[in-house]
């Protein structure tokens, strides 16, 4: 069961169009919400009109964050348990102050959502429009326009770590050098858009939400807290979701206008975002600079490495906004790497742009680009091959846990026999001879590497002030012997109906198809922590193999009382319908409740001032071959190989699916999307026309290769969600560089679109030969 | 992202449709809808009637006195695949197989192509390269517009608000006809940045003796490189050498006057699409790269 190719159970339902997402539940009497949302970047509201929306016919209310607040609306915050962080709480409708473009003003509630933007479109807002802070180092520059007066900084955060000698390291390195690597904005564009729709029953007091949400228990506390009600109150369900990527784990101000409006309609209401909504008013990831100083000796070991990170937030009314991320940047920035002297600086900016926050790898890509360039450039710079020096600075096979800087617990596998198999089969030194052959028929073929190494099944606390680390399962066997698992984490895709299953089956000694799994609903359990950080493998398929397993060592005493080899049937009713025949002090029933924890994190700094977020961590690594056309920029993948460990795979064909998943995303990220703004601060991508992503014809395959190094967790488990798309940008970023530094060109951001790319080589006085093109 | 209100007639007679269309200053004509409707969803377009012509008879597709007569209606994945339009004007069927995708292709018309003069669009690119000419139907009757002198500018044309493009004629291709379409796009399906179309004819001899160019992404009609080609000498040429490529490319480029990128995708599309235009013409490709109309 646990490593078979079973076939995902959820596939027969959400590919032939059963599958249930938010705009499916439609109910009698539903109403739709439309937003006035800022046309510029900077504005101070002078007046809001809204008499003509308010009498459009079929308009049902049209409310400000004044309405909301009469009404007893509460703020929203970050919890961030960080000192020093600006004070900055929001309301779920910005008031006064409009602070990015698309930042939601006024509310429409209408009996569709035609009607509601037409009762939009004649709302009057009178506005004195302030100075835009766009560029992240201008939000830094004295003197520059704010965002939040009293902060008397655009600077929402700033940490410095260093180890002891670390300047003297840099001082007494044999080479140093400074670059800078940026990663671009991005968005994470889950297909289906966020959304939420909800319902309140006067008779019962009680709030139904339907949120497409990753973590809907936790949606229920943020809203329980900004409608003052209590969290039995209100009842969040999560049903299928066209993906969620990290974007759907924020909590976002529409979830709590819903809320808010379903109360003070007292109407069903739904808002369903629009593509539009989705590429410039929700959430934006990935802007970050970095300027690394890294030293080094002839043999390319990298003696230190101080990173100087800003990190452009947007305007952060995003429950911990770009802020979490950020801080898994500056935790993550050694890598897999032994480098003993290490220092960073973090700037956390807030500019007139949409909220920054999490997406599916979580400041991870924009670390691993970082430190996989600076391996490049230490081996081009020494003429050593790169896959050489990543050899010579991977962490050492022993000891595990290995303490990284700051005290995460890195428990990996040995990375050196990983790195061989790596080169083996990419036949890494087959594409160099290849390489080589191209390239004197005048080919620009590039090779990139990555060695990522990543923590997975973080706690929450650090991040969001509350959560830690845990899940809870329910694992029951019915009377008729068919089981039903439910959890806490929240599939958006994953596979989780048949992963868990899978654990169950496995665990209780009968087969999947036996097994239902249910989960996105705060009335299956008490409490959860939903599904990011690459956790639900080691966190729900721990509580639900704990869960399993105290089911059946139940049913392991029942059917000794019996006697004889009972089926699981009949241990099944005997458990529940026989209850006078049951074992001394066995209780009837079969059911487990189990909220697991690993326990391995360590949120609060100890007596040795060690944090560890992550209670395990993966090793993956990954080589690409690209070639790139020096004329039009246009980057081809030849070959692309992960040698993936995620610790005991529970089901290889999923873990390859996450994989070739996340690798699209990655390659998306840094060949096709690009989130723009002009100078005053207007989005430049609102369209799926402006903001391209890569489609089938785009994504080459990624050829997967398993390694299996248990965990010390629940099962032997490992988070593998984040992996590929974290080493995507790291590994193109560094084939396309190879590729194109016989032509002098130097990469140094993750914009490796063609367009970019052309400019690059025509900067570096590269003509391309129109009579070669045109016969090529 | 819901469109404004707005009324809606059908169609079923040329007169009706355009009686509609003189009816109101604000109508606008639907057929394929491929670039009204997500126009209107963004309340870009604020059409207050919708005129549908979807039922009149323009789907159609007629070869006679050396000219192809289209429909307004035919669809860009009929261009892409009637076998008439393949053989008649390669051209158009090239072009028609770059516009978006296969979805796209399915409802979008040819008619609405051309009257919605989008800059990067293929087809009136194509269709200037063609020297064809746009049909246009108003209540004084029908005119004959030089696709040269069709656009005027960004998303404009010469046609008046009251006038249908019913269709439009492009010359048959000759026995050494030589056609390409050649664009870059980010991906597959995209607005392309730039796209070049050149179409050429030989005589007995191999020599040049008609030629038809034209760029689209680049200004804000498509522009006419029939000159251009002219003076670089490609007219009365017999070959397409390395250097003669690379001057009509130069010469190309600069039409993207003021664009670096623009420039050099201009140049490089040129040079590629009147290769293939020889190499076709010739009825093979001399250096076996090309693939036969």
């Amino acid at each position: 069961m646990i490593g078979a190719r079973t076939l995902r159970r959820e596939d027969p339902r959400l590919l032939t169009g059963r599958g249930s997402y938010l705009a499916d539940h439609d109910v009698p009497g539903l109403c739709h919400i439309a937003l006035w949302r800022s046309p510029v970047a900077h504005a101070r509201i002078r007046s809001i009109d809204t008499a003509a929306a308010a009498a459009l016919p079929g308009v049902v209310a049209v409310l400000t964050q004044a309405d909301l607040d009469a009404a007893g609306a509460r703020p929203m915050t970050h919890l961030l348990p960080i000192p020093g962080v600006q004070p900055l709480a929001w309301g779920v409708l910005a008031q006064e102050v409009v602070r990015f473009v698309g930042e939601p003003l006024v509310a429409v509630v209408a009996a569709s959502r035609a009607i509601a933007e037409d009762a939009v479109d004649v709302l009057v807002v009178d506005y004195d429009e302030l100075p835009p802070v766009v560029d992240v180092h201008a939000a830094l520059e004295f003197g520059a326009p704010l965002l939040y007066p009293e902060w008397g900084t655009n600077e929402f955060l700033h940490l410095d770590y260093a180890t002891d000698g670390l300047d003297d390291a840099l001082a007494r390195a044999p080479h140093v050098r400074t670059e800078r690597f940026e990663s671009h904005r991005i968005a994470a564009l889950p297909l289906e858009g966020h959304g939420a729709q909800a319902s309140f029953d006067p008779a019962t007091g009680t709030l139904t939400v339907l949120a497409s949400q990753q973590q809907p228990h936790q949606l229920r506390t943020v809203i329980a807290e900004v409608c003052s009600l209590s969290e039995g109150e209100v009842r969040v369900i999560a049903p299928d979701m066209g993906g969620g990527f990290g974007n759907k784990q924020h909590f976002t101000r529409e979830e709590c206008l819903v809320a808010l409006l379903a109360r003070i309609t007292g109407r069903p209401v739904r808002w369903s975002q629009d593509r539009g909504e989705g590429l410039t008013a929700s959430i934006h990831s990935r802007p970050q600079v970095h300027d690394a100083t890294f030293g080094y000796d002839d043999d390319g070991r990298v003696l230190a490495l101080s990173v100087r990170v800003v990190s452009d937030l947007g305007n952060p009314v995003l429950y911990f906004s770009g802020v979490g991320p950020s801080l898994v940047t500056v935790g993550a920035l050694c890598g897999g790497y032994a480098i003993e002297h290490h220092g960073w600086s973090l700037s956390c900016v807030a500019t007139t742009t949409c909220p920054v926050g999490g997406y599916r790898g979580f400041g991870q890509p924009q670390s691993h680009l970082t430190t996989e360039r600076v391996m490049d450039l230490v081996a081009a710079d020494l003429g050593i091959d790169p896959a050489e020096v990543r050899r010579r600075n991977l962490l050492p096979d022993a000891p595990r846990p290995f303490i990284a800087h700051g005290g995460a617990r890195i428990d990996v596998g040995p990375l050196g026999p990983q790195l061989d198999q790596l080169l083996d089969s990419f036949q890494y030194d087959a594409w160099r001879e290849r390489q080589r052959a191209m390239r004197d028929a005048g080919r620009y073929v590039g090779i990139g590497l990555s060695t990522l190494v990543q923590g997975t099944a973080p706690t929450q606390y650090g991040v969001a002030g509350r959560g830690g680390s845990y899940e809870t399962a329910i694992v029951s066997v019915l009377p008729d012997g068919n089981v039903t698992v439910a959890v806490g984490s929240k599939s958006q895709g994953q596979s989780h109906e048949t992963v868990l299953a899978q654990i169950a089956a496995e665990m209780l000694g009968t087969t999947v198809d036996r097994v239902v799994v249910r989960d996105g609903d705060t009335a299956l359990l008490p409490n959860g922590m939903g599904t990011w950080g690459s956790r639900t493998a080691v966190m729900a398929g721990g509580a639900v193999r704990v869960a399993a397993g105290r089911v059946r060592d139940k049913m392991t005493a029942i059917a000794a009382h019996m006697g004889g080899a009972p089926t699981l049937e009949a241990v099944a009713a005997e458990a529940w319908w026989h209850a006078h025949r049951l074992p001394a002090g066995i209780e009837p029933g079969l059911s487990a409740t189990v909220c697991y924890t690993p326990g391995r994190t360590i949120p609060i700094p100890d007596a040795a001032g060690h944090t560890s977020f992550d209670e395990t961590f993966g090793s993956h690594m990954t080589a690409v071959a690209v070639e790139v056309c020096p004329a039009t920029g246009d980057v081809s993948v030849l070959d692309a190989l992960l040698v993936s460990d995620c610790g005991v795979v529970i089901n290889p064909m999923v873990v390859e699916g996450q994989h070739q998943g996340g690798f699209a995303q990655g390659l998306g990220a840094v060949l096709y999307e690009e989130v723009r703004y002009s100078d005053d601060g207007q989005p430049q991508c609102t369209t799926l026309a402006d903001y391209t992503i890569p489609t089938a014809i785009e994504v080459p395959r990624l050829r997967v290769v398993h390694r299996e190094t248990h965990s010390g967790t629940e099962g032997g488990f490992r988070g593998v969600g984040e992996a590929a798309i974290t080493a995507a940008p790291a590994a193109l970023a560094g084939a396309v560089a190879d590729a194109l530094a016989p032509l002098g060109v130097t990469i140094t951001s993750t914009r490796l679109h063609a367009h970019h790319l052309r400019a690059l080589l025509r900067a570096a006085g590269v003509e391309p030969d129109p009579a070669a093109f045109a016969i090529a | 992202m819901k469109p404004a209100p707005f009324e809606y007639v059908r169609a079923t007679q040329l007169g009706d449709a355009l009686a509609a269309l003189a009816s109101d200053d604000d109508a606008k004509v639907i057929a394929g809808g491929q670039s009204l409707v997500p126009l209107m969803a963004l309340r870009l377009a604020r059409p207050a009637l919708l005129v549908d012509v979807n039922d009149l008879p323009l789907d159609t597709v007629e070869v006679a006195n050396n000219e192809v007569r289209l429909g307004s209606l035919v669809r860009h994945v009929r261009l892409e695949r009637d076998a008439v339009v393949v053989r008649a004007a390669p051209l158009l069927a090239e072009a028609a197989a770059l516009i978006g995708y296969p979805a796209i292709r399915n409802r979008g018309t040819l008619g609405g192509s051309v009257a919605h003069a989008d800059p990067a669009a293929e087809l009136p690119a194509a269709l200037v390269a063609l020297d064809g000419v746009v049909l246009a139907e108003g209540r004084e009757g029908t005119r004959r517009i030089s696709a040269r002198d069709f656009f005027e500018g960004f998303l404009t044309t010469v046609l008046a608000p009251d006038e249908l493009v019913v269709g439009v004629q492009v010359p048959v291709a000759a026995e050494r006809h030589g056609a390409s379409f050649r664009e870059w796009a980010p991906r597959a399906g995209d607005f392309a940045v730039a796209g070049v179309a050149v179409v050429i004819e030989l005589d007995a001899g191999g020599v040049c003796v008609s030629l038809g160019a034209a760029a689209c992404g680049v200004g804000s009609t498509p522009v006419d490189l029939h000159e251009v080609l002219t003076d670089a000498g490609v007219l009365g040429a017999s070959d397409v050498g390395d250097s003669l490529l690379r001057s009509t490319a130069q010469a190309a480029a600069r039409t993207a006057r003021g664009d670096d990128d623009r420039e050099q995708l201009v140049g490089l599309l040129t040079a590629a699409a009147l290769h293939d235009a020889f190499a076709r013409a010739r009825g093979g490709d001399a250096s076996g790269t090309g693939v036969a109309a």
